[in-house]
């Protein structure tokens, strides 16, 4: 069954490419270069929650700090947009690589919880402690140099290119779940005992995934700055975590497809019905307890097991 | 000096008031209790709502916002911490993450979203070692050492307590004896519910009321939780109170960086002390 729709990235990397292609063609690309980028953060964080089930109540921290990193280095040190992006990623590397040892020994809901703590002390850091540096409340507004075959103040051409970063994102991610480091991390979400029984230093990987994880979201976080041409601590904000946790959700977390499904999901939601919807945090309330109570596999999931009932309907019928 | 002690002691004094709940929650159910950071800014507006009507009697308007809770938490325990039991505790905390977003938009509906400045009930202040310390701190700081000798009672010398504390421990032995443990666990997260509305309307006059004041108090709360350990009592109680100290000394030199301190407690105490949940 499963058979037919296995590959080895291509095949979604073409899917995605055409996709985004489509809804960027035929609805706004300003706003569907939004939509990328958002999956792509959605990617990172369903990581480490679909794939090691460990769930992060504080990405947004490492959206922001490749948010800022890619601003202030284009601030006070060089415009160039690819350095900027290199820069988000490692800034993000770093943040993670520095709380990854005290927050990945937690699980659960301390896990959560540590993530947004630090979130928290990251939106003060931008917002109150280094406010000189970061422009505080106002953020910075920022411009690139224009380089050669990449001039991202044309819109298609940046549209193309984040279209081009998310394949590269799923293709990596793609690659890496289904290693046997991706066997790996599901064991630790089933049974992280186990997993150290078999003889593997758990606290390793998943100090590894952690920063991964944080360095896809940084990378999102770059692009997010330079997308827009500002930086401001809305990029940071401890209480939009909400948005990413909802989409991985609605998506169907442990899946690619469903983390880009749910990030598309989330992203309609809150561009186009948002207009309709005049208490928006209410909405989103009771979208998360339905989502919680009654669809919990998410679009993806339910896709998955419709698509299980045909074939096994259709197996059924042959004998 | 002194007025910094007062101040780390009253602000330990809330902390520990609201910290207290949670940590009975996670104890009993194992769960997150993001719900408690509405509570706590329901508490504060309904204070608000109340005072009018009261001839700005400050205490009534304790009372009031602590009756009113009562149903709510319990509504609340009914419909959506009910239906968690044996759930993954993610889920817990997106659920209860969404009561809090629904709770904090329906403040918003109803009251606005500008901070409400509230006064010093008391207004009186008294001279102590020839520092003036306000009296409202005072009373604040007597009623946390009231509710903790009187939780320690509680706790210790009435069946209910015994029952829920037996229940913290050891769930199924305590159902084995015959004993419905959830009926005295939904008593438990009234019994926080309601120290979070107390906890809030106290703070409220130190503060101001705004509908993302639960957001953050819940934040350091946790912070307070963790490092206490979670679901043991006596050590949030300890923790608070540390914690309390640690804001109000950080406070005194850079305002700001308080609730960040706090965090970066929580960092250290977490690598020498990891935790197993």
């Amino acid at each position: 069954m499963t058979s037919k729709i296995r590959d080895s990235g291509g095949l979604g990397v073409i899917l995605i490419a055409l996709g985004f292609t489509i809804l960027g063609t035929g609805t706004s690309i300003h706003r569907t270069t939004d939509f990328i980028i958002f999956c792509i953060f959605v990617l990172g964080f369903d990581l480490l929650y679909g794939h090691m089930g460990r769930l992060s109540f504080g990405h947004m921290l490492f959206f922001g700090s490749g948010a800022y990193a890619a601003g202030l280095l284009v601030r006070y040190i060089t415009p160039h947009p690819l350095l900027a992006l290199l820069a988000g990623i490692c800034g993000g590397a770093l943040v993670g690589g520095i709380l990854g040892p005290v927050v990945v020994r937690a699980t659960g809901a301390c896990f959560a919880l540590i993530n947004l703590a630090f979130n928290q002390v990251g939106h003060f850091l931008a917002l109150v402690a280094f406010a000189k540096v970061t422009g505080g409340e106002d953020g910075l507004s920022l411009t690139f140099s224009k380089i050669p075959f990449l001039n991202i103040s044309n819109p298609k051409v940046f549209f193309g290119f984040t279209i081009f970063c998310l394949c590269l994102v799923y293709y990596f991610l793609k690659r890496l779940t289904s290693s046997p480091y991706g066997i790996l991390l599901r064991t630790i979400r089933e049974n992280e005992t186990r997993a150290q029984f078999i003889g593997y230093n758990t606290f390793q990987y998943k100090w590894i995934t952690f920063v991964i994880s944080s360095s896809i979201s940084a990378f999102a976080g770059a692009l997010a700055t330079l997308n827009y041409g500002y930086v401001n601590p809305s990029f940071i904000d401890p209480t939009r975590n909400v948005e990413v946790v909802f989409a991985a959700l609605i998506g169907g977390a442990g899946s690619l497809y469903g983390a880009i499904l749910g990030g598309v999901s989330y992203m309609v939601i809150s561009n186009y019905l948002a207009r309709y919807i005049p208490r928006w945090e209410i909405f989103l309330g009771l979208a998360l307890l339905l989502l919680v109570f009654k669809f919990k596999e998410g679009i993806w999931g339910n896709i998955l097991a419709v698509w299980k009932r045909r074939t096994q309907a259709r197996s059924v019928n042959r004998t | 000096m002194i007025s910094t002690l007062i101040y780390g002691l009253t602000i330990g004094g809330i902390l520990y008031i609201i910290s207290i709940g949670l940590s009975l929650t996670f104890g009993s159910m194992r769960i997150v209790n993001f719900a408690h950071g509405m509570v706590y800014t329901t508490g504060a507006y309904i204070l608000i709502a109340a005072l009018p009507f009261l001839h700005n009697n400050f205490f009534a308007g304790v009372l009031v916002a602590i009756v009113v809770v009562i149903p709510l938490s319990f509504i609340i325990e009914k419909f959506i911490i009910r239906r968690l039991y044996g759930e993954s505790i993610d889920y817990a905390i997106i659920a209860t993450y969404a009561v809090l977003l629904i709770g904090v938009d329906l403040v918003k509906w109803i009251w606005g979203t500008s901070p409400i400045p509230l006064s010093d009930p008391v207004g009186k202040s008294v001279t102590f070692l020839s520092i003036e310390v306000p009296l409202y701190r005072l009373i604040i700081i007597a009623i946390s050492l009231t509710l903790c000798v009187g939780l320690w009672l509680f706790f210790k010398k009435t069946i209910v307590g015994k029952i829920i504390i037996a229940g913290l421990q050891d769930r199924e032995a305590v159902r084995s004896l015959g004993i419905s443990v959830d009926k005295y666990f939904s008593l438990v997260f009234v019994l926080g519910s309601c120290l979070a509305a107390l906890g809030g309307v106290l703070y409220a006059p130190i503060t101001t009321v705004h509908p993302y004041m639960g957001f953050h108090i819940l934040l350091i709360s946790f912070a307070v939780v963790i490092v206490g350990g979670l679901g043991s009592l006596k050590g949030t109680t300890i923790s608070a109170f540390v914690l309390g100290m640690v804001m109000a000394i950080t406070g005194r030199f850079w305002g700001p960086a308080a609730e960040a301190m706090v965090f970066a407690v929580m960092a250290v105490v977490l690598i020498y002390k990891p935790i197993e949940v």
